[in-house]
């Protein structure tokens, strides 16, 4: 694809990251880091005057490109959800990030927005950010002076915060690769399928130990119950080390449902979000129960 | 604001334009190419209305700045048929009345479109799938779901679906 590089006092697209986070570093406030534009342009809809300079990263190549090194997967910022939804290698490694790409707006949203895009908005109801968790996801944060790699948990501090700072650049997202033995579902709850705000997600992620019996770890990871994507880490200590054959689904889902604190909002009130966090740990359960017997 | 040039192929047509970093495609394709078969709806992605074709990809118009679509190839509906006859969705549109208060068709068919080029026979839950970022408000889905069939047929027969009409 022919593409250009229009210089421009309010416009930079550079086609190097190096380039990228000069330009960052020398405009810091004054200027606007835009990927997809699907959630910056709404936000700034009636006041895009009030924009001076846009960073558009759309040149940079290798912020678009899905690679495997060794046990780690890279995903670029730039990387699309239909590029996640349709990618061969996350289809393998890790489908419910797949899933939930998939899940997210429409197609014209999905060509446009990014993975990237979607952890520096930093909703609390953003599509990718339980399955990312879940699968123990790290972003790679570079400026000019450092690189930094950061634990999706670590990197969420509120609705719309993370502990992004002036003039640092999310390049990609690193994900370490799954054994064989892991199983995960993704549930989404929303009052339509195309182009809803999530009003509660699950990602479930289990991996079962060399006897392909005994549960060796589990994440469960939610959305839209807090003001950040958020794990419920007492659903460990019930599982790890558990035979799968012996746990208690409607007990595991009376923890999530116990320890989550949604608040009531347009998209659902806290009881119902309560409720329904119980009854889709169940489903998940289940579904992964049926996943693992027909893989052993 | 500071201006800019940017180049870009529109149906076909390469074309430069001067904007602005903060002008949207919409109104790019609108105000200064007066390509106004592209509507905006609700300016914020959810209706489609302002669906266009950039590089190959279903896109709306509204979510993009003018610079970001420089040295890209675009199609509008304008673009769609070749003036003379229509393309085989539109025909499909207006023989099943898939068309009513006709805002929404353009966006319609572009995304009908792309739907086919990628899955030439789709069943109806891809058929709703694929139109899923486009509303109407007034004609009704289930016209627009035969419509979008009745294309898929058309265009399976080698002569492009103009077979009954020719014949």
């Amino acid at each position: 694809m022919h593409q250009r590089t229009v210089p421009c006092q309010g416009y930079f697209a550079p086609q190097k990251i190096e380039k990228a986070l000069e330009i960052f570093s020398r405009y810091r406030e004054e200027i606007k880091v835009i990927a997809g534009g699907t959630d910056l342009l709404i936000q700034y809809y009636d006041r895009l005057y009030e924009v001076g300079t846009w960073l558009d990263l759309k040149n940079i190549k290798e912020l678009k490109e899905i690679k495997i090194h060794q046990n780690q997967m890279e995903i670029g910022a730039m990387v699309t959800h239909t590029q996640l939804e349709k990618s061969e290698d996350i289809k393998k490694y890790f489908p419910i990030l797949s899933q939930a790409a998939a899940d997210i707006g429409s197609p014209q949203i999905r060509n446009r927005g990014t993975i990237g895009g979607n952890i520096i908005n930093a909703s609390p109801a953003g599509d990718l950010l339980a399955p990312l968790m879940a699968y123990d996801a790290q972003f790679k944060l570079l400026s000019v002076q450092k690189e930094a790699l950061i634990s999706a948990e670590e990197f969420f501090i509120g609705p719309k915060k993370t502990i992004l700072e002036p003039a640092q650049l999310l390049t990609g997202i690193i994900l370490p690769l799954p054994s064989e033995r892991t199983f995960g579902c993704w549930i989404k709850i929303g009052k339509r399928k195309a182009l809803i705000i999530a009003t509660i997600t699950l990602a479930l992620v289990v991996e079962m130990a060399e006897d392909n019996k005994t549960v060796k770890d589990v994440r469960t990871c939610l959305g839209s119950v807090a003001p950040t994507p958020i794990e419920v880490k007492e659903v460990r200590e019930k599982m790890i080390g558990k035979n799968f054959n012996h746990l208690d689904f409607n007990q595991l889902g009376q923890i999530v449902e116990d320890k989550i604190s949604p608040i009531d909002d347009i998209r659902g009130t806290r009881e119902y979000r309560k409720d329904v966090a119980k009854n889709i740990m169940i489903n998940a359960l289940e579904e992964i129960d049926s996943a693992w017997r027909s893989h052993k | 604001m500071s201006k800019l040039m940017i180049e870009l192929t529109i149906n076909g047509k390469k074309r430069k334009v001067e904007t602005t970093p903060s002008t949207r495609l919409l109104d790019l394709i609108r105000d200064d190419l007066h390509l106004t078969g592209t509507k905006e709806g609700c300016g914020k992605g959810e209706c489609g209305a302002c669906t266009v074709i950039m590089n190959g990809e279903l896109v709306t118009s509204c979510l993009i700045l003018a610079p970001q679509a420089d040295g890209a190839v675009i199609t509008t509906i304008e673009g769609v048929g070749d003036g003379e006859n229509l393309d085989p969705v539109q025909e499909a549109f207006i023989e099943t009345g898939a068309v009513q208060c006709g805002f929404c068709t353009p966006g319609m068919i572009l995304a009908a479109k792309k739907l086919l080029e990628e899955n030439p026979h789709p069943t109806e839950e891809e058929i709703k799938r694929g139109i899923s970022g486009n509303l109407c408000r007034c004609t009704g889905y289930q016209k627009i779901f035969d419509a979008i069939k009745l294309a898929a047929n058309r265009l399976s027969t080698r002569d492009g679906g103009r077979g009954e009409k020719d014949a």
